[in-house]
């Protein structure tokens, strides 16, 4: 029987509206502001092989890794009705710990016939220190770590489990508000799935599963059969582990055949000391953004678009580390890397096309004291934005979050308002973006004051490798790290670090701009 | 005489008239004039004698459309040194996630015309830094030689302390500019959003000053009051001085129609429906029409109240093209008015409108009144001309498929505005109006599962008569930012301030002290949330707010502290409200004027097709019917009824 195009157009933002109702209900339930304004979270939707079907307009840095959650769950748990599977583990389908993900079966008539799942940054999840992204050496520093276990059976909470959670973290009644929100997201997934097929009868709905698999495979192909036959290769470096100086390379072959690719990272360095090891999971969201970048039109972002895409990610390098190595900054800094190669290594194949580096870190800076105001505890995570590398025909955009994130900043007057700090500067970093044809967006000056002593951890990058131009446009600025003293003492820092500041001391985050396209 | 009121709505095509005489609602349409919309305006208000309104009520699109095409004033904005780029950066966020030439929003400020102010106030008002004069002479000074139309200033912290924003007021002065201050625009914590709206106001005003004072000056004596995106008409002075509350006039005026004539109709709960030439508005009421203070236009914040009106780009324009992975799209891209569907005589490209006609469901006879053909022959050999038509097996096959995406793109618009925010649509009543919604909206509501559409009398120019139903209406807030616990003093304080300035307000808009009234809410969270929950101001509200919070989002926290965002009181002057006067229930059926066949469901159907102006109250038909009038056509499918109630409403539900 013929594709019906309308039945196909219908499916497909069926589905893909649902991943979108999970990640409302999600928005609208979860108590912290790091679900709810920053907006750190994914839903999505997939068939009863565990294979991807659609994910809402979240966060790339999931699109790859959602799929290996559900797998984990399902080789590792009997998913029943009514059964919920809870997982972070990095090694068994999870990105970093703060990234919790629930897992659940939709049953017809006792047949399983979709997985719905929803993860979510928690800010917190214990570990050696608040907001778990320290700069650690093992896993075991990073947090609690939950193998894929069922956290409902049948319908009932397993409060062993939940109860062990809770114990483990630093803001129970804050988790727990955001575990509710989650449990809630799947519900709503399920209970739309189950009026599509209500609606349309479990033989429609199926034949559409497949069909559009199919649509993004054919999609995806057609994009790749525009790239020229051949083999390219590119390497960029990370400036640094944080724990020693060194740099680390990842290096890409991109081989391209037709309508299919092979991306091989098997010349890339081995894993690290420090956290910033990428789990294969996030290797393969990077593969998988990067090639739907290259199609033009808006397609359902599902297991269809993986499969003309083949990975080689020897384990036990920089993008596919081996427990029990350390990975918080492999989620949020190494994933940024990951694209940056990508991009220089298609860029030598269709040099028209092809953006320059962006600021390629997400300048993630974490601090933790007591506020002098109520004298309690106060932890506080936040991303800062750069440049966006110059596209082909326009400037890059400047102070915005690029490739793997897009989550938002905290207000100067919410900010001061519950934390102990006072922002001196906010504003774009003058002349940051690299000169070109097109110019490359300028970075930011994100520059506050500590109203009291704190303890503070940067992990940042592309503080020694600037982000690269195109075509003979100029590199980007690379960042700063800057802490001035009380005392008017002025220390650049690294990329990645921890440091104890007294009240007076002011930090000064300046983020890369982006590269340049194109000779002036 | 002067005894009654006109509502006049410009829109896109036509501008549409509305008064009530004796009772009776009389609507007519000149086409609009877009350099100079007062022409059409006055044109209109020519066919009735000298000086006989007694008041103009206007929905305008001087402000949606400056903005939109970027055609404001040249304005500059002053701001705490250190953040002049917070206008730029934003939230930090781009808008497509997988769109490598993903684009920003123009900016309203030029490059070289953000200006750091020397000064600094801290969160609870204290002033750390004073502010530095003889710095801002100087900034004046650049400002001077810019030909600068317009100044926005937007200070931090300005909602708890505004002393610095006035001062700069005050510096200003000289320069004879309009100015817009952010701690009276849109005094609430959140500095780009703030500043955001706060420059879009200034952006606006020039241009809307003297639009205003045009149009009043040729209505001479004659009052005239403006339609705000909140849902309630000010003055026109007011509503000059403001307009950024002004953006989304005319669909608000929509809004304020449906639900006036819903009320009056009895259906306390509807989703109204407006579908149009390029896209389609959805909002929801139940006992009164949603605000929002979250609203985004052409992808800038405004964070005053608007009517929390959802827009989906799918309307009768809406062109239909297979995407190159073998899907059938429809929409975003629109044919608009030029060069407009096939049918029109221009288009080239199949749209809802062609796949409408095609089916046989939208009749020349009808389609404003006959003045404007419908080329139904160009249909066939244009759509042939497209080469991914070919692979349907018939023209209506593909014209029914065109429809069923679109139907689709408009539910899933439904579902965001109710089920995403925990309301269920079979709870409520479709209320269709816009030109284009009558032929989609039983199919829609069947999807959806509301059980009942209402088409009201004269859908095409609902908006014009919400103008004169609606009341005055002016909102004021001030952000505070403290325990809600023992907040009692703060709280009374920034209140009788409010308090104060809405009822001077409201007094120089004309109103008697007994028809102004007024209604107190908090923004409410847990601390360390980051959004609000509104709150009516109740003696007990912090036990309402973990009520509220429980039934909304399944959870409360009744130990944890509360914080006390901000504080609004909405004060609203009553205007006189003409009365619907209930129509005598007609005897007998009512009589086609013709049988034709149309196809629903891919089936060739005979279909009695009824003239809306035969109608009345008590007259039943059974699908599958067409009814047709001048500025809209209804399609009752088989399996529906549709009958007409007292007040002449279109009432279609499943039999």
């Amino acid at each position: 029987m013929k594709t019906n195009p309308v039945r196909l157009e219908i499916f497909k933002s069926l589905f893909h509206a649902i991943a979108e109702e999970m990640g409302a209900t999600l928005k609208r339930t979860a108590f912290s502001p790091n679900i709810k304004e920053r907006r750190d979270y994914s839903c999505a939707i997939f068939d009863h092989h565990g294979d991807m079907l659609a994910q809402g307009d979240h966060m790339p840095v999931h699109l790859g890794s959602m799929p290996l959650s559900v797998k984990a769950a399902i080789e590792n748990r009997n998913i029943g009705p009514g059964d919920i599977v809870i997982l972070n583990d990095p090694y068994k389908g999870g990105t970093h710990l703060p990234d919790i993900t629930l897992v659940s079966g939709v049953f017809s008539r006792k047949k399983l016939i979709f997985y719905v799942a929803c993860r979510a940054h928690h800010s917190d999840v214990g570990g050696m220190s608040p907001g778990s992204m320290p700069l650690a050496e093992e896993i075991y520093q990073e947090g609690l770590r939950i193998p894929p276990i069922k956290l409902m059976s049948g319908g009932k909470l397993n409060t062993d489990v939940w109860d062990l959670i809770l114990s483990n973290v630093r803001t129970p009644q804050e988790r727990e508000g955001d575990l509710a929100a989650m449990l809630g997201a799947n519900r709503t997934g399920e209970r739309r799935l189950m009026e599509v097929v209500e609606k349309y009868g479990w033989n429609e709905v199926s034949r559409y599963v497949t069909e559009i698999l199919n649509y993004s495979e054919r999609m995806t192909r057609h994009a790749i059969s525009v790239i020229p036959d051949g083999t390219y290769e590119a390497e960029d470096f990370l400036d640094n582990d944080g724990i020693t100086d060194k740099p680390i390379a990842i290096r890409v072959r991109i081989q391209i055949k037709g309508d299919q690719a092979v991306i091989d990272f098997s010349r890339s360095d081995p894993q690290v000391q420090g956290s910033v090891n990428a789990v294969y999971a996030i290797t393969a969201s990077v593969v998988f953004y990067v090639f739907r970048t290259l199609v033009s039109l808006l397609i359902p972002s599902n297991a269809g678009g993986m499969r003309p895409l083949q990975i080689i990610a020897p384990e036990g390098t920089i993008v596919n580390a081996r427990p029990p190595a350390a990975v918080c900054g492999g989620n949020v800094e190494t994933s940024q890397r990951i694209v940056d190669v990508l991009y220089k290594c298609l860029a030598a194949a269709m040099p028209g096309r092809i953006p320059a580096a962006s600021q390629g870190t997400m300048n993630n800076f974490t601090f933790g004291g007591v506020d002098p105001r109520t004298q309690k505890a106060v932890a506080y995570y936040e991303t800062v934005s750069g440049g966006m590398g110059a596209r082909p025909t326009m400037d890059g955009l400047s102070g915005v979050h690029t490739h793997m994130t897009n989550s938002m900043n905290t207000p100067v007057e919410a900010l001061e308002h519950a934390y102990p700090v006072r922002m001196l500067r906010y504003s774009l970093r003058p002349e940051s973006g690299g000169q070109g044809k097109c110019r490359g967006g300028d970075g930011v000056i994100r520059e506050l004051r500590f109203l009291t002593k704190a303890q503070i951890t940067v992990l940042s990058d592309r503080r020694k490798f600037p982000p690269y131009g195109l075509n003979g446009g100029e590199p980007g600025q690379r960042g700063m790290n800057v802490l001035i003293r009380k005392d008017g003492r002025r220390e650049e820092l690294p990329s990645k670090f921890s440091t104890a500041v007294e009240a007076g001391d002011i930090l000064s985050i300046q983020s890369p701009g982006g590269g340049g396209w194109g000779r002036k | 005489m002067k005894n009654f009121r006109i509502g006049v709505d410009t829109g896109g095509t036509f501008t549409d008239f509305v008064v009530i005489r004796g009772g009776k609602i009389e609507i007519f349409k000149e086409l609009s004039t877009p350099q100079h919309p007062e022409e059409a305006i006055m044109k209109g208000l020519a066919r009735f004698e000298e000086d006989a309104a007694k008041e103009v009520i206007h929905g305008s699109t001087v402000a949606t459309n400056a903005l939109l095409e970027r055609k404001g004033a040249r304005t500059a904005l002053l701001t705490t040194e250190g953040f002049e780029d917070v206008i730029v950066i934003g939230r930090q966020t781009r808008r497509q996630l997988y769109n490598i030439f993903v684009t920003r929003p123009e900016p309203l400020v030029a490059d070289g015309l953000r200006l750091g102010v020397r000064e600094r106030v801290l969160y609870d008002g204290s002033v750390e830094l004073p502010l530095d004069r003889e710095h801002l002479r100087g900034l004046i000074d650049r400002i001077r030689g810019q030909n600068v139309e317009s100044v926005a200033v937007a200070l931090l912290y300005s909602f708890a302390n505004s002393a610095h924003e006035e001062q700069i007021l005050r510096e200003l002065l000289p320069l004879g500019i309009p100015v817009s201050l952010s701690s009276r625009v849109m005094p609430e914590y959140r500095e780009y959003e703030r500043t955001s709206t706060t420059v879009i106001n200034a952006y606006l005003g020039p241009l809307m000053g003297r639009y205003l004072h045009q149009l009043q000056a040729r209505l001479r004596n004659c009052p005239l009051r403006v339609m705000q995106s909140n849902g309630g008409a000010i003055q026109a002075e007011a509503a000059a001085a403001a307009p950024v509350r002004t953006i989304v006039s005319g669909p608000a005026g929509g809004v304020v129609g449906a639900f006036h004539v819903a009320q009056a109709s009895g259906y306390p709960g509807i989703i109204t429906f407006d579908m149009g030439g390029t896209s389609t508005d959805v909002s929801l009421c139940l006992d009164s029409i949603k605000v929002t203070h979250e609203s985004h236009v052409d992808g800038l914040p405004v964070g005053i109240p608007m009517i929390d009106i959802h827009t989906v780009g799918a309307g009768g324009g809406s062109i239909a093209q297979l995407d190159p992975g073998g899907a059938l799209k429809v929409g975003p891209e629109s044919a608009g008015a030029d060069p407009g569907p096939i049918c029109y005589g221009k288009g080239t490209q199949l749209t809802v409108t062609d796949a409408n006609v095609i089916l046989g469901r939208l009749l020349p006879r009808f389609f404003l009144g006959g003045a404007m053909p419908l080329l139904v022959d160009r249909i066939e050999p244009s759509a042939r001309r497209l080469d991914w038509a070919r692979q349907w097996k018939s023209l209506e096959d593909l014209a029914q498929g065109a429809i069923d995406v679109v139907n689709n793109n408009m539910e899933q618009a439904v579902r965001l505005i109710s089920v995403e925010r925990g309301y269920d649509p079979r709870d409520f009543t479709l209320f269709c109006f816009g030109g284009a919604g009558g032929l989609h909206a039983a199919a829609l509501a069947g999807g959806l599962g509301i059980p009942r559409v209402v088409v009201p009398r004269f859908p095409g120019a609902l908006s014009a008569l919400g103008l004169i139903l609606a009341d005055a209406r002016k909102d004021y807030s001030r952000t505070l930012l403290i325990n809600a616990e023992g907040s009692d003093s703060k709280l009374r304080k920034a209140l009788e301030e409010l308090h104060r300035l809405g009822m001077a307000e409201l007094q120089t808009e004309g109103f008697r002290k007994s028809e102004i009234q007024s209604a107190d809410f908090v923004d409410l969270r847990y601390r360390g949330q980051s959004y609000e929950l509104t709150i009516p101001l109740v003696r007990n509200f912090v036990e309402q707010f973990h009520a509220v919070h429980e039934r909304r989002y399944g959870y409360s926290n009744p130990d944890s502290p509360v914080e006390l965002v901000n504080v609004r009181t909405t004060f609203s002057g009553r205007t006189p409200k003409p009365k619907f006067g209930k129509s005598p229930k007609q005897r007998g059926k009512p009589q086609p004027v013709e049988s034709r066949p149309v196809w629903i469901d891919r089936k060739r159907v005979k279909t009695a097709i009824y003239d809306r102006e035969t109608l009345g109250h008590g007259h039943t038909i059974r699908g599958p019917a067409i009814i047709g009038e001048y500025s809209s056509t209804t399609l009752v499918p088989p399996g529906f009824r549709c009958s007409v109630d007292a007040y002449l409403n279109l009432v279609l539900e499943a039999s």
